[in-house]
């Protein structure tokens, strides 16, 4: 869908004077010379500033010393647990606010008997990267080249397999979102954008952070992107409408709660303590510094392909149809070839 | 002799009464399931009826619009199969007249020309007409949609083969009367030619709604865009309720439905003038 | 009228004569060369380039086709193989049906049994149905747990995500959704058989099996060659079914060709669409091939 951006911006025709991109998007952006930085313009909104947005929604738009994007919000990947189950059958793993995969595989086990599933496999390329990151798995080492087969690309694949095999999750050709509405699964992981679907559910249900190895929060990691927004270059865009822009900007910062409403969270933290936004779910990620912290938005320049690569092939090392090592060396290339073609092409 | 087609037309009959059987099946199933609560469905093991039968489906995706553009994409789609058949009525029935009735040089040539042409899978130039289309500004338009499906040559063979049959002596009475090349198509041909015109609607038509590829690259603004992206759209937005994307999936389905119960009358006499087709 | 005046007016005629003609086909021809004609050449010159879909485009000559075609440490080389693999074997499975269940339809139809109009408007109702609608009812059929298929037959299969059962689901769908179109054409060619070929043997004593090889089948032969030929086009274009179906699993054995040619030109990482075009060129070629094979095959069978 991207892809298209770069053409039109390129033929300087039909340029939107303002564009919402996701945040993973802003380095090949910038790298190919589209964007017009902010910093001109900032100074007559001082509030515009990092203070007063979540810092790792903020940094994104820092690139070599410029502004080139400014935050409207953080989505996450976290997860939904139904209530019921979890009391009858992991009624300690809440304490926390952090459930372990080890409190997952156990309660998975003590539901085993009912046909109840502990945990649904979800959206592969979420899941693989925050326990990745967990892990201390890094996406690249010298910010080109991608780095997945690896000792711990192999662990991250083998919890999962592991579980799978256990019988504790959800089973290949099974719909995990069905699973949980149905009230057959304990733990759903999925993002804070489902919340309407979840809705729809006869039980009660609560949003805790991703699957975690440990119950420490500071170490812990929850998948996230950032919707941004930025300028593309164009002639047609003067200062009459440049201005309009950054007002239209200080406005979205201090009028996020429809945002908020449809279940996102904003990525400036004006309505943080406000009280009708404390009491929607995804507001826990918000609500202190150290649950802000756990958000990271995978910002790797060839993440496009890296999330193409990993929603096609995980799902069969899970389901065990191929080995991991396979899985691993199979994506690395997969990936790798690509970038070396883009790297080929830009010379 | 009687009884032996007695016989051929119970064979046939019950051949297709299991043919049909496994045809009507998924449809009547997507149907019912439209008309089932998502909690019953989810719940309450494999039932092939609904026990209460519910528009809840129905008026989630047309009432409660707010989340899901469902009456954009149908209205986009109106729009851009409508535009899009009438374009290629008016372009395919001019070229057809053309290469049927008048002569001009080097038209045989151009003919063939153009029927090889077909041979040519279209993935080749989708890529490129992409930015065709982004020089014309048309990327995320109707335009986008409207216009290049008209460079299609298969209905001018159609429609050719279908003129083909009507007597010469007709053109040649009428011109003796003065009539010239535009008055002879519009007032003689253009008439009988009708049929295969309606056949041409329906898959114009049809091919325009059920396009899928095409639409999914020049369309990124959900709120433009034609149904069928759309309902992939929703397929990953509502991928829990199944119930409610059955009522998309038929909601969808019933323009082209409506078209092909107009149409249908003049299918077999159409092919069987039109399909006389030599390779 | 004066001689003159009728003089010039007959010129006039003659001139807008010549003129006319082109008049007609004019607005065909000018859609056809802006969005047919210069893509296909566009999009040839486009394979022998690096484009990325934002830059111009620099010529690199044979890079892409050496690459794809014998570079087997190229990633791309491998998409290709896998890629062509998958939709050939596709084709081969497929096309078959698509031909020999219409004909029998067809065939029965022309019996004229009971209730003959419905089952025809039955059979072809699926093709007027978008892919995405067909996917979505199928998706269900197919459902581990909640479908039909496996609630009625007692099974546990995962349709979609093991083989053989994700390309059996795969051609299940595309019979189901594609064969009207053709079914339609056999009933056309049926009707214009004469009743008298059919009559003239029965009273030679032929039997149905011979009158189906003897009359039926040559008579209907350029109907056959058409179908076989438009239908292979079309199957070698799949790309709807195993997108939405099986997302090209498991481990890529339903993977076809136009979904790595998209994703590699329009996916969600850099575009690539230089050696993109590249495969769709060759996924070109390999279909005039083949259905240049059927073209001669068929026809020189039939003499």
């Amino acid at each position: 869908m991207y892809t298209k951006i770069p053409t039109v911006v390129n033929s300087g025709k039909n340029i939107p004077d303002l564009n919402i991109v996701h945040a993973e998007r802003i380095k090949q952006y910038k790298d190919n010379n589209m964007l017009i930085s902010y910093d001109k313009y900032l100074g007559d909104y001082p509030e515009i500033k990092a203070s007063n947005y979540v810092t790792e929604a903020w940094n994104i738009g820092d690139l070599d010393g410029k502004r080139y994007s400014l935050p409207l919000d953080i989505h996450t990947f976290q997860m939904y647990y139904n209530k019921d189950l979890v009391k009858k059958y992991a009624p300690k793993a809440l304490d926390d606010n952090i459930v372990t995969f080890d409190e997952i595989q156990a309660a998975g086990e003590a539901a085993k008997k009912d046909k109840i599933t502990g945990l649904g496999v979800t959206w592969f390329k979420p899941n693989f990267l925050s326990l990745y990151a967990q892990y201390g798995g890094k996406l690249t080492k010298n910010g080109t080249d991608v780095t997945l087969d690896n000792a711990d690309g192999k662990k991250t694949l083998e919890k999962y397999v592991a579980m799978y095999k256990s019988g504790i999750t959800s089973r290949d050709g099974q719909d995990p979102a069905q699973l949980f509405q149905s009230g057959k699964e304990i733990f759903y992981p999925e993002g804070i954008w489902m919340q309407n679907q979840v809705k729809a559910a006869k039980f009660e249900w609560g949003m805790i952070n991703a699957p975690q190895l440990s119950s420490d929060l500071s170490k812990a990691v929850n998948w996230s992107s950032s919707h941004q927004f930025v300028m593309f270059k164009s002639k047609d865009r003067d200062a009459a409408k440049t201005k309009a822009i950054m007002k239209f900007i200080a406005w979205v910062r201090t009028h996020s709660q429809e945002w908020a409403k449809s279940g996102q969270n904003p990525a400036s933290l004006a309505i943080k303590d406000d009280a009708a936004y404390k009491k929607m779910g995804q507001s826990f990620l918000i609500n202190t510094p150290e649950e802000q912290a756990t958000m990271k938005i995978f910002d790797y320049k060839y993440n496009g392909f890296v999330a193409d690569s990993l929603d096609k092939h995980v799902g069969d090392a899970i389901f065990g149809k191929v080995s991991i090592e396979k899985t691993l060396q199979t994506m690395q290339k997969e990936v790798q070839g690509k970038i070396d073609k883009d790297q080929a092409n830009k010379k | 002799m009687r009884k032996n087609k007695l016989g051929s037309r119970i064979i046939a009959f019950t051949f297709l009464l299991i043919l049909a059987i496994i045809w009507v099946v998924p449809l009547i199933w997507g149907i019912v399931t439209s008309f089932k609560s998502e909690a019953e469905f989810s719940t309450i093991g494999f039932k092939f009826l609904p026990i209460n039968w519910v528009l809840t489906n129905y008026t989630e995706l047309l009432v409660n619009n707010a989340s899901t553009p469902l009456f954009h994409w149908f209205a986009n789609s109106m729009i851009i199969s409508v535009s899009n058949t009438v374009l290629v009525l008016i372009v395919v029935s001019l070229s057809a007249f053309a290469y049927d009735r008048l002569q001009f040089k080097g038209k045989n040539a151009l003919f063939y020309f153009l029927l090889a042409t077909m041979m040519f899978p279209s993935v080749v130039n989708i890529i490129p007409l992409y930015k065709i289309i982004d020089l014309l500004g048309w990327v995320n338009t109707k335009w986008a949609m409207i216009v290049p499906g008209a460079a299609g040559v298969f209905n001018i063979f159609l429609v050719r083969q279908f003129m083909s049959n009507i007597p010469i002596s007709f053109d040649e009475a009428a011109r003796m009367d003065g009539a010239s090349d535009f008055t002879i198509f519009r007032k003689i041909i253009l008439p009988l030619t009708k049929p295969v015109l309606y056949v041409v609607a329906l898959f114009t038509f049809t091919g325009s709604w059920n396009d899928f590829l095409w639409p999914s690259i020049v369309f990124n603004d959900i709120d433009k865009m034609p149904i069928t992206p759309g309902l992939q759209l929703l397929q990953g937005m509502y991928q829990s309720q199944p119930t409610l994307l059955m009522a998309g999936a038929f909601i969808a389905i019933v323009p082209t439905f409506i078209l092909y119960l107009f149409a249908q009358k003049y299918f077999l006499q159409s092919m069987s003038l039109s399909a006389g087709v030599k390779g | 009228m004066d001689a003159q005046v009728e003089k010039n007016n007959i010129k006039h005629v003659k001139k807008d004569r010549h003129l006319t003609p082109w008049l007609f086909v004019a607005p065909h021809l000018i859609i056809f060369a802006i969005f047919f004609l210069i893509p296909v050449i566009f999009g040839i010159y486009i394979s022998f380039t690096n484009w990325d879909l934002m830059g111009s485009p620099k010529f690199i000559g044979l890079a892409n086709y050496k690459e794809l075609l014998f570079d087997n440490s190229s990633v791309f080389y491998e998409q290709l193989r896998t890629g062509l693999k998958n939709t050939f074997l596709f084709v081969v499975i497929s096309v078959p049906f698509c031909i020999i269940v219409p004909l029998l339809m067809a065939l029965a139809l022309n019996v004229k049994p009971k209730l003959g109009k419905f089952f025809q408007a039955l059979f072809y109702l699926p093709s007027l149905f978008a892919i995405s609608a067909v996917v979505i009812i199928w998706n269900l059929m197919f459902n581990v747990a909640y479908g039909p298929i496996n609630n009625i037959f007692h099974l546990k299969t995962v349709w979609t995500g093991t083989q053989p059962y994700a390309w059996i689901a795969i051609v299940v769908v595309t019979i189901w959704w594609t064969i009207g179109g053709n079914m339609i054409i056999y009933q056309a060619a049926l009707n214009g058989i004469s009743k008298d070929y059919y009559e003239a043997a029965e009273i030679d004593g032929a039997t149905p099996t011979q009158q189906f090889f003897k009359i039926t089948l040559p008579s209907i032969r350029s109907q056959i060659l058409y179908t076989v030929v438009m239908t292979t086009i079309a199957q070698f274009n799949i790309y709807g079914q195993p997108l939405m179906l099986t997302n090209g699993g498991p481990d890529s054995s339903t993977s076809v060709l136009l979904m790595y040619i998209q994703q590699n030109a329009f996916g969600s990482g850099q575009s690539i669409a230089g050696i993109a075009s590249a495969m769709a060129i060759i996924l070109g070629i390999c279909i005039m091939i083949v259905s240049a094979i059927q073209f001669v095959f068929l026809r020189d069978n039939s003499r």
